[in-house]
């Protein structure tokens, strides 16, 4: 079943698309892959999917087409975005910017619960659970992030660019940490990368983009083994 | 500058005793000079949740301000409320009228809004000219002061000092309310990154006008208690000058903190008075030097100097969780949180 379904979408700043009428699907409980070089459009399809840029066509999430929800309405019917750059807030403690995770959650138990359950899965955050966001590594910091968008309970997390900045174990790590997110908790991932080989190791299916376009997609394994694709368009 | 626990720190422990003690140590002039002072500290209070709690700027606070003080006065005047009785109305009215000001903050941010509020400051006393079968005119409006009761044992200054000082501790209450837990993570958030915030759930529209609405209740109450202190309002107190004072007051006394509100509303009531005195002819070029200085010591604002921190390593002193701390400690390590 397809937790998130994209047709036709188009979107861009100001009068110039970057996106040309983009289609691809998104199955539950899989991770996906939205691979592609500079300026291909990966962050814009997010930050269209989450509505922080207007867009238009048709996307459909759990059943509901989104086109009239606000991105607080969006985060409400599980939809969490990681943007660029992990976006943790430097003047917050990291149990502030957990708690800003929880926005849209009005019941006070629950994110305490959550809270605890997400320091138990990332035990460096819960001992720095009073220090300030800004004074983390980047590899923590993108931990908080990650831990920050699971606070409001995401049906489908969208991630973008995880491997920015940080150190290939560290990547790695983040990498194992999405595998397990998605074993033992069933949760779904898109995940937006310019590392090809990395990502493709970790997803289930993945889409190529290109110049506002997807043109390829297929099963992670094939795109990983097939040295055409490899060479044209992941730059191995 | 963890905004939650601004009020608990030493500026405003030392700013409370201050204020409390003034009524022995300064004669009755000057604290009516105070009660004005304390009338743009609660103005002051407002930016600093809108400028320094949600990244906004407004340079119309002097012209809400002058719509507070003219409620006030106008509910006097035409029906015969008693003036302390229509301080909720100031703060209710200014609040309606900063949220139409705001509506262009949702599509205008810093330079550009400044703009556009400023410019509200500057046709806000020719709009109170125009308006004068209610305003009054050029020649103002006066109120009926309250008068202290009969069993009050002090001045009719000691009286309204009084009224300033509850004013602004409910002021102070409510703000610090109102940014404990989550509005106030909310605005910082805003403040911080807008676009994070908005991708987490944050409602933009709501939490700017919110912020909006507040600070400008705030101005409001402000400007109602300057009417009652003053007994007479013109067009003449709500000059576009005013807001920017009130900017300067809110940068200079630190603009995220409730205590450098009311040291900053003292700075801009008294020191261009002693600039002056210091020399007539030069007061305003010294005035301006002591800004320019002033932005060199203390980026922060009066509130964030070192001296704020030597406070607080003494409240850490008294305190029990302090003894804990300082009995093993090395006395230097004290003021280093």
């Amino acid at each position: 079943m397809n937790i998130l379904t994209v047709r036709d979408l188009s979107a861009g700043y100001g009068a110039t698309d970057v996106l040309h009428k983009v289609n691809f699907t998104v199955e539950q409980g899989t991770i996906v892959a939205l691979l592609g070089a500079n300026g291909a459009g990966k962050t814009t399809i997010l930050r269209a999917l989450s509505g922080l840029l207007p867009s238009r066509g048709v996307v459909e999430f759990g059943g509901t087409d989104l086109r009239q929800c606000s991105p607080a309405r969006r985060v409400e019917l599980g939809l969490a975005h990681i943007p660029q750059g992990r976006g943790t807030f430097g003047d917050f403690s990291v149990e502030e910017n957990l708690a800003a995770g929880a926005f849209t959650i009005r019941d006070k138990k629950q994110i305490a619960e959550d809270m605890e359950r997400w320091y138990s899965v990332f035990p460096r955050l819960a001992e720095r659970r009073r220090q300030q966001a800004g004074s983390l590594s980047g590899g923590e910091q993108q931990m908080l992030a990650l831990a920050r968008a699971l606070m409001s309970r995401p049906k489908l997390l969208m991630c973008d660019e995880p491997s920015l900045g940080l150190a290939p174990a560290i990547t790695e790590q983040i990498f194992e940490i999405f595998k397990s997110l998605n074993d033992e908790h069933g949760m779904t991932l898109l995940i937006v990368e310019q590392n090809a080989d990395l990502t493709l190791q970790f997803a289930h299916t993945a889409y190529v983009m290109e110049a506002g376009d997807i043109t390829v997609s297929g099963l992670a394994s094939e795109l990983l083994s097939n040295e055409a694709v490899q060479q044209s368009y992941l730059g191995v | 500058m963890n905004g939650t626990r601004m009020f608990q720190s030493a500026p405003a422990v030392l700013v409370a005793s201050v204020a409390l003690c003034l009524p022995v140590l300064a004669p009755d002039f000057m604290l009516f000079e105070f009660s004005i002072a304390v009338s743009y500290g609660i103005a002051i209070l407002g930016l600093n949740l809108l400028l320094g709690f949600s990244g906004q700027i407004c340079l119309a606070q002097g012209a809400l301000f002058g719509i507070g003080a003219y409620t006030t006065a106008i509910f006097n005047v035409n029906f015969g409320m008693d003036p302390i009785v229509t301080l909720p109305f100031a703060a209710i009215v200014t609040s309606l009228i900063g949220v139409l000001i705001g509506l262009p903050a949702l599509r205008l941010q810093g330079l550009q809004l400044a703009i556009v509020t400023f410019g509200v400051a500057s046709a806000f006393p020719q709009l109170l000219l125009k308006m004068d079968s209610i305003t009054g005119g050029v020649t103002g409006l006066a109120i009926d002061q309250p008068m202290a009761p009969r069993w009050f044992p002090g001045s009719q200054e000691l009286w309204l000092y009084g009224l300033s000082l509850i004013c602004a501790a409910a002021s102070v209450f409510m703000l610090s309310r109102l940014l404990r837990g989550d509005t106030g993570r909310l605005l910082r958030a805003l403040r911080d990154n807008p676009l994070v915030a908005e991708s987490l759930g944050v409602n933009l529209t709501k939490g700017r006008l919110a912020a909006f609405a507040a600070s400008s209740a705030l101005a409001g109450l402000g400007g109602g208690l300057f009417c009652i202190l003053n007994g007479f309002i013109s067009p003449q107190s709500f000059l576009p000058m005013k807001s920017i004072d009130i900017l300067i007051g809110g940068i200079v006394g630190g603009i995220t903190s409730m205590a450098g509100a009311f040291i900053g509303a003292v700075f801009i009531v008294f020191v261009p008075g002693w600039t002056t005195a210091i020399n007539p002819a030069l007061g305003g070029l010294i005035y301006g030097l002591c800004l320019i200085a002033m932005m060199m010591v203390a980026r922060q604002g009066i509130a964030g100097l070192p001296i704020g921190r030597g406070l607080q390593a003494l409240k850490h002193l008294f305190n029990k969780k302090g003894l804990s701390r300082v009995s093993g400690a090395v006395p230097g390590q004290l003021g280093g949180e």
